[in-house]
């Protein structure tokens, strides 16, 4: 149930949603890998609109050079934990929910975990291993991932539901090298709002989510395109081959 | 035979977009891109190594349809095609 406090916080969306669908968000548990330029917008609106479970993980220590668009983080936060910041900023903007913020690197023996019953899982990562890792363990958990990611003035997201969509894999076999990228904020506000709405819609069941499409973002141009992905049936991490293996042992 | 190319991102920012190819028949997807990639080196080399493949990371369409990079060198372009060439970006 919501609280009159609950009610009131809510009221504009609940015009969209109903308290039915607020409710939805609610009762949610989402899983944010990353608090830095793509999980700080992702995180704060998430907050905002009320998913009730916010788990959110990164492993870095804020920087002066990260406030160019990290925005969960100020001046003051030099030198703490982007957790403990993350933690103290998302439940003063809403305390109604509860937030989650684990000091740690994701690796292959801990993001089982990590994730635990987590409803989806946003994908806010500055490097494909790591996404690799996110995107096989939507797969093995049949939740869903949202990618985003970031470059420049460019973007792309995507998202992917297990054994309908095709996966970050299908999408991305290899991963693009190494660098220390450029960035401005307002591209992974950008790209962070579009991964961040695409989570709402998922929980509310509502709308057409941003399946089988990866939406390209030009800044530079103003210019949005949408590319068909299908799913790769030789795919090591989704494809045949790889569900009958699974689908004969669990028989 | 006219054929589009649409580079995105940094491709795009090297070698420009919207390229409309006039060219002869009988070439194939990684022909073409080579030789329309060709007119600026540094974007050449964001597309190509140094023995003329495509890096790996390379993502290739043909009419909307994905190409594995593999299959490039003999899949055929014709009159009409819409190609685009693009890196995925991967910062957070």
């Amino acid at each position: 149930m919501l609280s009159t406090r609950e009610l009131d916080r809510y009221k504009r969306q609940i015009l969209l949603f109903g308290e039915e669908g607020q409710e939805k968000l609610k009762k949610a548990q989402i899983f944010i890998a990353g608090a830095g330029g793509l999980g700080s917008p992702i995180s704060f609106y998430l907050a905002v609109a009320g998913v009730g479970t916010i788990i959110i993980v990164d492993k870095d220590v804020v920087e002066l050079t990260n406030l160019n668009r990290q925005i969960l983080h100020n001046d003051g936060d030099i030198g703490r934990t982007k957790t403990v910041s993350a933690e103290e900023k998302l439940t003063a903007i809403n305390p109604d929910i509860t937030i989650r913020a684990i000091d740690t690197t994701i690796d292959e023996t801990n993001v089982k975990r990590l994730v635990g019953s987590s409803d989806g899982i946003v994908d806010a990562m500055d490097n494909f291993p790591t996404r690799y890792l996110l995107n096989e363990t939507a797969v093995k958990k049949k939740i869903p991932l949202f990618h985003g990611a970031i470059r420049g003035l460019y973007g792309q997201a995507t998202t992917i539901i297990p054994r309908t969509t095709p996966c970050l894999r299908c999408i991305f076999p290899n991963a693009p090298p190494r660098e220390v990228f450029p960035v401005v904020g307002v591209t992974p506000g950008f790209i962070g709002m579009i991964q961040a709405t695409e989570v709402l819609k998922y929980l509310l069941h509502d709308g057409r989510l941003l399946t089988n499409r990866l939406f390209l973002w030009d800044g530079l141009e103003a210019h949005a395109d949408e590319i068909i992905v299908e799913r790769n049936p030789a795919c090591p991490v989704c494809g045949k081959g790889k569900t009958e293996t699974t689908v004969r042992k669990n028989k | 035979m006219s054929v589009k190319i649409q580079f995105f991102a940094r491709f795009r920012e090297l070698l420009g977009t919207d390229i409309i190819v006039e060219e002869g028949k009988n070439q194939t997807l990684a022909a073409l891109v080579k030789s329309t990639a060709q007119k600026n080196r540094e974007g050449y080399d964001a597309i190509f190594d140094g023995q003329g493949k495509f890096h790996e990371f390379v993502i290739l369409m043909r009419n909307g349809k994905r190409i594995d990079l593999s299959d490039a060198q003999k899949t055929p372009v014709v009159n009409g095609d819409d190609i685009a060439v693009f890196p995925p970006v991967a910062g957070g």
